[in-house]
This record gives C-alpha cells, sequence and structure tokens, in this order.
C-alpha cells in the first residue's frame, strides 16, 4: 500500500504537471479538490481517469463516480488496490 | 442597413439539399446512427454523418474519384455550389468573399496519412491542406470560387455563426458586394477522441434539454447563406429571365425554395463568456450578452422573438447553462425552443450555419423544428418544443417571422444572430456615426522560450501548470502589452493564427495513432482548438467583449487588424487586443523543409494593443 500511494503520488505529480508540489508537501490525506488541500478541478479528474485505465487498467465510464474516489490519494490507493487490473 | 439571405446550400447528415434537409426535419427524422464512413474503434458512438463517401463527393463536383481531398473541403463545395445556384446572382465584377468556419480543416486526411508522410514525399503535399486557411482555400477552388478573396473564422463550435457576423460587417462596411459565409466540419478521429476525452458524448441518441440528458453525438456537414447589401441590391443583382429556382435535385419541389419573400440577418451578438475552457458558467453570461446585443441590433423586444433554435448540445452543463441565459432575456415569456442537434448530431464549427438554414427554412415554410429525444422535464433546463406538443405545426398566419439562433464555442465563445422576414424596423434615421482613427497604444513580441520565465509576474505557478508553450508566450505578450498600453481589460480580443496549437494537437494526434483510441489527454485536447488563446486571455481578464480568431494562413493578421480597425473606427470598441501567435515544432518545421516552403519559427507571438488615435501620426498600418 506504502509503495502505490507513492507511486500515485509520483504520477499524479507528473500527468498534472504540479511542479511546485514536492513529495514531502503532498499529503496523502490532503482533499484534492477545492480550496482546502491541493487544489485540483474537473479536467484534472478526467486526467486522474486517464492515468488509472493506462497504468492500472480501471475504467471508470462516468466522471460523477468518481467523486468518491478521488477525495485523497489515500482513497485513490484504496479504489486502485481494490480494482486494479493491472 | 439591411443584410439580405440571397441563397443558402446545406449538407448534413439528415440531407444532402435544402429539400431533403426539410422533408427530415417536418417527419421528425434523425441523421444520428452508427459510425460508417468514420474509420474509428469508437463504434459505440453514434454519430451523424453525411451519407456519401468521398469518391460520391469527388463525383458531384464533377472531380477525380480517386483524389485524396478532406471532406470538410468537399462538404463546404458542395454546399457553397447549392447556395449560389439558389441565389442566382450575377456576380460578374463584383467583391465575392468567401467567409468560412472551421476549426479541424483537413485534419481527417492528415490523421488518415501523417504516418506515411514522415517517410513519403509523395503524400506530404496533402499536409499543405492541412489548416484551416488552405482547407478553405482548396473548398472555394472546389467550388468554382478560384478568384474570391478567402478568410476563415476558427472560434471552435460558434464558427459558423461568427463567419456570418463577419460577412454582414464587412457588407455593412462597403468591403464587399457578395458574402458566401457560413461553415463546414467533417467528423475526425482527432475529435471525437478529443470530446470522448472529455466525457461528454453520449453514445445513446443525444437528448438537449431532458433530465436524463448525457452529452452529445458528433456530427458532420457544411452550410452557407449568400448575403448582399439590401434588397434593392440582391435584386439588381438577381439574374433577369431565369428561374432562381434551387437545381440540385431533379426530384426536388423548387418552388418550395423560391426566396420570394426576402429574409435578413437583422442582427447578432458575439460575446465571451471568459469562465471556463470547456464549461459554460452557471448563469450563461456569455450567452446572454450574446442575445442581448442581437436582439438590440435587430430593434426587437424578447416578445417579437417566435422561435430559438438553440445550440443546445445535450451535454448537462451547456444546456443549463443556456437555459439560465434564455430565462434571463425572455423570463418568463419564453418563445418555443428546440436544439435540432438530436437531427444533425453537433456539426462542431458547422453548426452555426447548418442551424441558421434551418432556421430560414422554418421561416421559409412557417414550422418549428421539434426537439428530439426529450423526454423528462429538467428543473434546470427550459422545457423544449417537443413532439409531445405538436409536430409539423403550421403557423396559418405566417407569424413565425423572427428566429434567434444561438451558437456557443469552447473558452465560452458565444455568439448569437436574429433572423427575420422583415427588415430592421425603421426606428430613428441611422445616424453618421463618429469616425475614430485606429493606432497602436503598445505591443510586445516572444519569441523565445527562455522568455517565458517572466510569465511569472502574472500567471502562478498553479496556473501556468496546464498552460502549453504557445499559450505561455500568447498570454505573456499580451499581459506585457496591455500593461504598457495602461489598459486593465480591452474592448475585444482578436487572435490571428496560422497553424493554432500545433504542439498540444500534434502530441494529441500523435498519441492516438501511435498508442490507440483510448488513453488520450483531455488536457492537450482542450488547447487544441485556434481559439484557445484569445478565449484563455478573455478568461484571464474577465472580458465579456467581442472576441474573435481568424485563422487564414499568412493573411491571418491582416484579417485581425481589418476587424480589429473596423471595431474602433466606428466606436464599437476603444480598445483591442490583437494577436499574432504561432509555432511549430521539429517535425513540422521538417515537413516544410522537405517540402521546399519557409521554416516557420519554433515561436512566435505578437501582442498590439489598438486605441483611439488623438492625433493624424501613428496610424496602424496593416
Amino acid at each position: 500500500m506504502e509503495q502505490l500511494i507513492k507511486d500515485l503520488k509520483l504520477q499524479i505529480k507528473e500527468v498534472l504537471n504540479l511542479e511546485e508540489l514536492s513529495l514531502e508537501d503532498f499529503d496523502t490525506d490532503a482533499p484534492l479538490f477545492g480550496d482546502e488541500g491541493i487544489g485540483l478541478d474537473s479536467i484534472d479528474v478526467l486526467e486522474i481517469i486517464v492515468l488509472l485505465e493506462k497504468e492500472y487498467g480501471i475504467r471508470l465510464a462516468n466522471p460523477k463516480e468518481g467523486k468518491a474516489i478521488f477525495k485523497s490519494v489515500r482513497t485513490i490507493a484504496e479504489y486502485v488496490q481494490q480494482n486494479r487490473k493491472k | 442597413m439591411d443584410i439580405t439571405v440571397a441563397g443558402y446550400g446545406i449538407i448534413c447528415a439528415i440531407g444532402n439539399d435544402a429539400t431533403a434537409v426539410l422533408a427530415s426535419l417536418k417527419a421528425g427524422r434523425t441523421g444520428i446512427g452508427p459510425m460508417r464512413y468514420l474509420q474509428s474503434s469508437h463504434k459505440e458512438l453514434p454519430v451523424g454523418e453525411v451519407k456519401l463517401s468521398n469518391a460520391e463527393m469527388l463525383r458531384m463536383l464533377g472531380q477525380d474519384e480517386s483524389a485524396i481531398v478532406s471532406r470538410t473541403a468537399l462538404m463546404g463545395a458542395i454546399a457553397i455550389r447549392q447556395a449560389l445556384q439558389h441565389a442566382h446572382l450575377d456576380t460578374k465584377g463584383k467583391r465575392i468573399v468567401v467567409i468560412n468556419g472551421t476549426t479541424v480543416g483537413g485534419m481527417d486526411v492528415t490523421e488518415r496519412f501523417l504516418r506515411q508522410m514522415r517517410e513519403d514525399d509523395g503524400l506530404l503535399p496533402l499536409l499543405e491542406k492541412h489548416d484551416c486557411g488552405s482547407s478553405t482555400r482548396q473548398m472555394a477552388d472546389l467550388a468554382g470560387l478560384g478568384d474570391a478573396e478567402v478568410c476563415t473564422v476558427s472560434t471552435a463550435c460558434s464558427s459558423a455563426v461568427n463567419a456570418i457576423i463577419l460577412g454582414s460587417e464587412m457588407l455593412k462596411a462597403g468591403e464587399a458586394d457578395v458574402v458566401i459565409a457560413g461553415g463546414t466540419e467533417a467528423l475526425s478521429r482527432f475529435h471525437l477522441n478529443g470530446f470522448n476525452s472529455l466525457m461528454i458524448l453520449d453514445k445513446e441518441p443525444c437528448r438537449p434539454f431532458d433530465r436524463n440528458r448525457a452529452g452529445l453525438n458528433l456530427g458532420e456537414g457544411a452550410a452557407y447563406v449568400v448575403l448582399t447589401h439590401s434588397l434593392v441590391k440582391s435584386e439588381e443583382l438577381r439574374v433577369k429571365n431565369k428561374s432562381n429556382n434551387l437545381e440540385c435535385e431533379d426530384n426536388s419541389d423548387s418552388s418550395l425554395f423560391t426566396l420570394n419573400s426576402s429574409l435578413y440577418i437583422c442582427g447578432y451578438g458575439n460575446r465571451c463568456d471568459a469562465f471556463h475552457q470547456t464549461a459554460s458558467s452557471e448563469d450563461g453570461e456569455g450567452a446572454y450578452l450574446a442575445m442581448c446585443d442581437a436582439l438590440q441590433m435587430a430593434g426587437l423586444r424578447p416578445a417579437d422573438i417566435h422561435y430559438i433554435n438553440a445550440h443546445g448540445t445535450g451535454t448537462p452543463n451547456n444546456d443549463a447553462s443556456e437555459s439560465a441565459a434564455i430565462r434571463r432575456v425572455f423570463g418568463q415569456k419564453i418563445p418555443p425552443v428546440s436544439s435540432t442537434k438530436g437531427f444533425t448530431g453537433h456539426t462542431t464549427s458547422a453548426c452555426g450555419a447548418i442551424e441558421t438554414v434551418i432556421s430560414i427554412l422554418a421561416l421559409q415554410h412557417q414550422f418549428l423544428p421539434v426537439n428530439l429525444g426529450w423526454k423528462e422535464q429538467d428543473e434546470a433546463c427550459i422545457r423544449p418544443y417537443d413532439n409531445s406538443i405538436l409536430l409539423n405545426s403550421t403557423f396559418k398566419d405566417s407569424s413565425l417571422k423572427a428566429v434567434l439562433c444561438n451558437s456557443f464555442g469552447f473558452g465560452g465563445n458565444d455568439s448569437a444572430l436574429v433572423i427575420g422576414s422583415l427588415p430592421r424596423p425603421s426606428q430613428e434615421e441611422e445616424q453618421p456615426m463618429e469616425r475614430h482613427r485606429a493606432c497602436t497604444l503598445a505591443e510586445a513580441v516572444v519569441t523565445d522560450t527562455e522568455q517565458l520565465s517572466e510569465l511569472r509576474e502574472f500567471v502562478t505557478a498553479g496556473e501556468a501548470r496546464r498552460m502549453s508553450r504557445l499559450m505561455k508566450a500568447a498570454t505573456l505578450s499580451s499581459m506585457q502589452a496591455l500593461r504598457k498600453a495602461g489598459v486593465e481589460c480591452p474592448d475585444a480580443i482578436i487572435t490571428a493564427t496560422a497553424y493554432g496549437m500545433l504542439e498540444t494537437s500534434a502530441k494529441f494526434l500523435t498519441d492516438m495513432l501511435e498508442n490507440g483510441e483510448e488513453t488520450l489527454s483531455p488536457t492537450l485536447f482542450m488547447q487544441s482548438t485556434h481559439n484557445t488563446l484569445s478565449s484563455a486571455i478573455a478568461i484571464r481578464l474577465r472580458c465579456h467583449g467581442y472576441n474573435m480568431t481568424y485563422s487564414q494562413g499568412s493573411d491571418s493578421l491582416r484579417w485581425a487588424l481589418r476587424d480589429a480597425t473596423r471595431l474602433i473606427e466606428t466606436g464599437r470598441a476603444r480598445t483591442v487586443l490583437v494577436g499574432l501567435h504561432d509555432e511549430a515544432t521539429p517535425s513540422f518545421q521538417d515537413f516544410c523543409r522537405r517540402l521546399g516552403k519557409p521554416v516557420p519559427p519554433m515561436l512566435f507571438s505578437r501582442s498590439v494593443v489598438l486605441g483611439r488615435s488623438t492625433c493624424d501620426e501613428s496610424v496602424y498600418h496593416v
């Protein structure tokens, strides 16, 4: 799990081009969306959906399904662990 | 001064000419269905294709059937020929201008042959027809208008309405005698996958304004209107001793289409929502302003509009936002509204012209096109005119006199037209406008990627993370020029670009060709349309004013400056931000070398702020 969390952070940082966010500051439980946490938006959701398909073979048909999954890096990691195809 | 519609032509999923389109509209027959001509792996997505192969279209145009020509140019040429035949004008010695709305241009050909072009010099010339400007030139040539001046407007899905607006402006300014304006767009794997990456395509037939709507279906097609100055002018121009009937199909009942009553482009508005690159604002500010401008120019009150042909794509966001804007303009008394995208699919850059011609057919034949696919009321949406009200209802007393036609694009490029069977109500005599002179207030140039670090002064790292190189350069030169000019928010923003967002488009295209049609980046696609630059700057500045993008090769800047000068001279803008933004990639430069063409620089961005001249000096020279 810890390795998966680390991988996900690196992948998210790269695909969303979050240059200024260091891995140390990338809190596993910080909210990804909204003003409080990392501050991602709806386009980022779409990019993360592509990432999950590319890296883990997980296909989300509806971005709305992602709401609960994409709360934080930890919730994504839990979802990936249960649903990954690769 | 009134702008008269002297003729029109149309080809789309519900028919290859106006006769067939009218029949389908009246019968409530959709043209959306399984994919047949587009070679995509996404067979699950229904599309609104024109029911002709490229070879069939080439034959219709009297060309060699084996020629490789983009469907964009082919459909456009067919629709223009119909429009010219319909208008039957004597164009000898007249200044004719073709104004075309397109975004994908020759993409359908490029995506088929790009990989071979890397090796094969014989196929390489196909790339010369790829960009919007070349595609428009080729289309005009195929339509028999080799001598006509051409211009491409590229504001994504509102391109064609903006082409009609530009045509009307040129006629009013006396810059042309006859304008053929509209748009054309062929389905391509490129934009099908782009829309798919944004997750806004419905796997079912689209359901505009319905509570359960789940996205749009893409379509393709072309439509054009022939515009002239006024009724008198068009009567003078009309060929004498000949019937002015539509002659495209032997079996057509041509009397149905004779323009025995006049039709006018009564008013229009071009505004920017200035909210988000791929989403519309909740209150539909850009759409609201565009509709208000169109009504005001037409001299009409909301109650004078008898039918609204909505943009109505079927995405949850567009339809709610457009409904909010319509409610703001019309209050409790909303006239019948329908989206005809349930018939044609969303024909992107062509939709404004296709829906203008549909609106004209409604006016001529006194009927309301229904909103196919609608079943259940959504609180957030207007209730559209649908089958359950009355199919094929006919106005007994010719009471359908004015139609509002909406067309919105990515980046919030929102435009609206009022088309009517009555000329503008003669209000007060049009005052001769105070003429101003345009001059350069300031300019800034960015040509080196090293300069882009200066962007940090204007843009946070979070904002910059998604911006492509050209976007950064355009933003930087714009912000620097505006600061030098002391202008916070210009009245209008106009971009000129020959190739548009080349780097992001090439990345998306290459990824699609090499890795298939599954995991493509929405961030790349949303920065692929030419109007991305103008609209992103508008979003940054919260500029809801006129917003336009020209893509006509090396003429792009000339068109942009002409537009800006017109806006300033007629007093409609005090300040205009004009930018020329272009970029190259190493492989694009290599293609140019192999073609023996001048090699474009990797990055060039020049922004100019134009304003009113207070003296005779420093007038901007085009």
